[in-house]
């Protein structure tokens, strides 16, 4: 299973709901398939998830997509304990896990090359579905419940390392562009102001 | 903390807007936990980290909560990395309520503490984050509200150090 295949079946998916990616694949990728405003491109290792729990709490109502690597999740993953604790049921949890730091170009193996397995490590946190997939179609399977239903999954994609994303142009959108951008549309869709100049 | 500063100072974060604060326990400002989770105006988020503490909270800043991190000194060396990545380069306001552990005033300091809060100044300039410290609960809630303000003003966080009176036992 590839990445872009997977985020090509999300992508005309995604409506209202709010996407958070981690880095390399996960973001040029995604960038690259989705213009949805409501896209927040976080970028940097080990924060989406983080960043994804607190709007998925703030924005109880909003379904929200977290797409995060296997590297990103492994260095944060102090994360685990508190979404089981805090079991938000409008958050996704989508983990594109190539067993490789594929972003440092010389792909050494990560833990989950090894004996580690994120789903168990999610299960024993107490996420109750947290789950792996490993072909496109049980990809789509699991994808298509979550979008449909209520309850916090965590879904594990194993996938095959592909170096594709380096031949994709990366979005020259610059953090805080993305931010006003992603905070402008939630203005704009929950009829709050959110960033204002006098606070 | 004493349980009547603990009091006034729940009420300057409630008066100044704050609505949700993610937080991992420490010792010296504890007695306003209890506070905050009786009050229904604050969410609050415990987490495992301070560093996903920041990440919580700005997700959350940035779906129009007012949001506080509150943590022990300590935290802010464990979240620099996600208050540069998050909270700085994406510009995301945050007060940060930090008990100002091993500084000077912290009348429980000892030498478990004292490195850490010799290094808190050089770390949170380093980070380019804005701070003051409170030493005593004098006009508290003007203390934080004007924290409250620049933090969005600068949309970004800024750092309240809480010692002297604020770490007296209870």
């Amino acid at each position: 299973m590839i990445r872009y295949n997977c985020l090509e079946l999300l992508a005309p998916l995604v409506t209202d709901q709010i996407v958070v990616t981690s880095l390399s694949g996960q973001k040029i990728e995604w960038a690259h398939l989705s213009k949805h405003e409501g896209n927040l491109l976080v970028g940097t290792m080990g924060t989406a998830l983080g960043v994804g729990i607190g709007l998925a709490v703030a924005l109880p109502h909003r379904k929200v997509i977290v797409l995060e690597s296997d590297g990103s999740v492994l260095l944060s993953l102090f994360n685990l304990p508190t979404l089981a604790n805090l079991n938000p049921d409008n958050l996704i949890v989508f983990v594109f896990d190539n067993a490789s730091y594929s972003g440092t170009r010389i792909s050494e193996p990560t833990a989950t090359a090894g004996r580690t397995d994120l789903a168990t490590m999610a299960r024993g946190a107490g996420i109750e579905k947290a789950v792996t997939v490993r072909d496109l179609e049980s990809f789509q399977k699991e994808m298509t419940a979550a979008l449909s239903e209520n309850g916090l999954r965590f879904v594990v994609c194993k996938i095959e390392e592909s170096k594709d994303h380096r031949n994709i142009l990366r979005t020259d959108m610059d953090p805080l562009e993305n931010k006003y951008l992603f905070v402008r549309y939630l203005e704009k869709s929950e009829g709050k102001p959110i960033i204002r100049s006098r606070g | 903390m004493k349980a009547e500063l603990a009091n006034r100072m729940v009420v300057a974060l409630k008066n100044s807007g704050i609505d949700f604060i993610s937080h991992v326990p420490e010792t010296r400002l504890s007695e306003m936990l209890p506070l905050l989770k009786a009050d229904d105006t604050f969410m609050l988020v415990p987490v495992a980290s301070e560093a996903e503490a920041v990440g919580i909270a700005a997700g959350a800043a940035l779906a129009g909560k007012r949001a506080a991190v509150y943590m022990e000194g300590t935290g802010v060396f464990v979240s620099a990395y996600n208050l540069l990545t998050v909270g700085i380069r994406y510009g995301v306001p945050m007060l940060l309520l930090v008990s100002y552990i091993g500084s000077v005033e912290d009348q429980r300091n000892t030498f478990l503490y004292s490195q850490y809060g010799c290094r808190m100044i050089p770390q949170l300039e380093a980070l380019g984050i804005e701070y003051r410290i409170i030493e005593d609960g004098g006009n508290i809630g003007a203390k934080v509200s004007n924290a409250v303000r620049a933090m969005h003003a600068l949309k970004q966080p800024v750092a309240l150090l809480f010692t002297g009176e604020f770490t007296e036992a209870q």
